[in-house]
């Protein structure tokens, strides 16, 4: 492994007094990051479709429905896993890689074994989501691929995990900024979690009413250990590096990065209350869901007090836009989040299209939107050019950010009714789906927004990674980095 | 049965314990003191405080972001 900083040689010298060591250390991450960018969008049009095929079953259920591989129960999942597998953890690891990278002040190590780690990861979700479309799916949300394409993720982590260690142990930084302990969690947690999960229940040692309490354990911890640690860790760099002005409290964000790595893991089991499973067992999710207050709120002041009075920068930079957007997305979706565990409220939203809206109002309006805008930032900086088009970025802004509140704000209303409905005996069943359909129509509408806006943010990456775009000479962004001066690079 | 739950407890427990040692290591580091100079880590003379580093293509702004082009 090459690496900046003082142990170079002379030809190195010279060009990192070219390009700087951002430059360099963003160099090296252009062909295995890049490659998890586009894989990772090519999986968010394969997720959208899927997503508006299962919207509209919902409420036209006779659409297309003489397929066996299109039906609604095998859509929904492929769906899921095509997000949380393909785009979400893609693109996450693209941006954790090129932030280790770019914390630790070290070129990427393993460049050659994470290019294969892309297509090992690429033909499992490929085999994965087939598995689900013709009716091999496991039936355990979250980890519904036919377990066998599990193995090949977990080599894929093992390189990745080898990669941040590397990087971690050469770091040049002697300080451990606060994004690197978030994804230091990500990728040292969730990994392990992913092998006991599928050993427990793909391996039968959990069975019955074990197994759902493993599953839960699991699909909570995929959310709080592995989307939201990435999340985090890109808003704690891309907010002061966008704005140029430090975090708030830097003493809040690791109090609030410690106490998310204590209680976070045992928020899992507030998913099965009312489930035949031992009172303390979800007792012990309600109050580490509770405990997760103490994270949430100082990010949220940290977020707010470090953004407040230039909100109007949000007007000039796309990165900005989304990373705000998906900054106040997490605050809201995890206050939310520990209410429902409350059995009072739980009873109400359990099994409620409410329930689906909080969700998204996680992985879209928080995760994925910060994923948008850290992308945004990212790519230029690995390919040397400017992203095509304004206009272009600006209706995948308005289009993702209206879609999701029109999303949110329909399915969190009318599933709340369903859920107060459900809960009175005197109500039909049919006249309670009776009541949702317009609800349900609402969320197609927003899909439609959300892709349109998905279309532009393709075809801008189409146009960045395929060469089209316009080079950069004083980039956005940085003036230190001339693309030719990188050492192999294409451009 | 009772063994399944000790393995899933186990597990909790033990990513739980990582995080406690990790953040003994942190403290007897020194990651922990000197907070304002960690938060000024991602800054240095290239990127300094008070710049930003991200505009709309084709838009500059006061903080003196902008963007150039190949003519």
């Amino acid at each position: 492994m090459s690496s900046t900083g003082a142990a170079v040689s002379g030809t190195d010298r010279a060009v990192l007094e070219r390009v700087g060591w951002r430059g360099d250390v963003d160099g090296s991450c252009q062909v295995p990051v890049g490659l998890f960018f586009v894989s990772a969008i090519a999986w968010l049009m394969v997720g959208t479709v899927l997503a508006l095929l299962a919207s509209l079953k919902m409420h036209v259920p006779g659409f297309l429905d003489g397929t066996d591989w299109l039906t609604f129960g095998r859509v929904r999942p492929a769906h899921l896993n095509t997000m949380i597998y393909g785009w979400g953890s893609m693109a996450g690891v693209g941006v954790m890689l090129w932030l280790e990278a770019r914390l630790c002040r070290v070129r990427l190590p393993l460049q050659l074994l994470l290019v294969v780690g892309v297509v090992l990861w690429n033909v499992g979700v490929a085999g994965g989501t087939i598995g689900i479309l013709t009716g091999a799916q496991t039936g355990v949300e979250w980890l519904e691929f036919p377990y066998p394409w599990s193995f090949l993720f977990a080599g894929v982590f093992a390189v990745v995990m080898a990669a941040s260690l590397m990087m971690f142990s050469g770091r040049r930084e002697g300080h451990i900024y606060v994004s690197q302990w978030y994804l230091f969690g990500a990728v040292l947690w969730f990994p392990f979690l992913y092998v006991m999960a599928n050993a427990l229940i793909h391996g039968n040692l959990a069975t019955g009413v074990v197994q759902a309490s493993a599953n839960w354990w699991f699909a909570h911890n995929v959310l709080g250990l592995w989307f939201t640690p990435i999340g985090l860790a890109a808003v704690y760099y891309l907010l002061p590096k966008v704005l140029g002005r430090p975090i708030h409290s830097y003493y809040l964000s690791l109090l609030g990065f410690w106490t998310l790595a204590l209680f976070y893991n045992w928020a899992g089991t507030h998913h099965l209350i009312g489930g035949p499973l031992p009172a303390w067992l979800i007792t012990v999710g309600v109050v580490g869901s509770l405990m997760m207050f103490i994270p949430v709120t100082t990010v949220a002041i940290n977020h707010h007090l470090t953004t407040v009075g230039h909100f109007s920068r949000l007007r000039v930079s796309p990165t900005l836009r989304f990373v705000v957007f998906g900054a106040m997305s997490y605050t809201v979706v995890s206050f939310q989040g520990s209410l429902q565990s409350l059995r009072s409220v739980n009873e109400v939203n359990h099994f409620t299209h409410y329930t689906i809206a909080h969700a998204h109002l996680g992985v879209y309006s928080f995760f994925t939107m910060v994923m948008f805008g850290a992308i945004y930032y990212i790519a230029p900086r690995l390919t040397g050019r400017e992203w095509a088009s304004a206009r272009l970025i600006k209706v995948h802004f308005w289009g993702t950010a209206t879609g999701m509140a029109i999303y949110w704000i329909g399915l969190t209303w009318g599933g709340w009714i369903q859920g107060l409905k459900m809960d009175d005996p005197d109500v039909p069943f049919l006249d309670i789906v009776r009541y949702t359909v317009p609800f349900l129509a609402s969320r197609t509408a927003a899909g439609v927004l959300m892709t349109i806006g998905h279309i532009a943010f393709a075809v801008l990456a189409w146009k960045m990674f395929a060469g089209s775009g316009v080079r950069l000479v004083g980039p956005t962004l940085f003036t230190s980095r001339r693309p030719a001066a990188i050492p192999g690079g294409e451009v | 049965m009772t063994l399944i739950y000790l393995f899933i407890f186990g597990s909790v427990v033990i990513a739980g314990l990582t995080a406690v040692y990790g953040l003994v290591w942190a403290v007897r580091d020194g990651q922990m003191r000197r907070f304002s100079a960690g938060a000024m880590s991602i800054f240095d003379d290239e990127e300094p405080v008070g710049r930003m580093t991200d505009a709309f293509p084709g838009e500059g702004n006061a903080s003196g972001v902008g963007v150039g082009r190949e003519p």
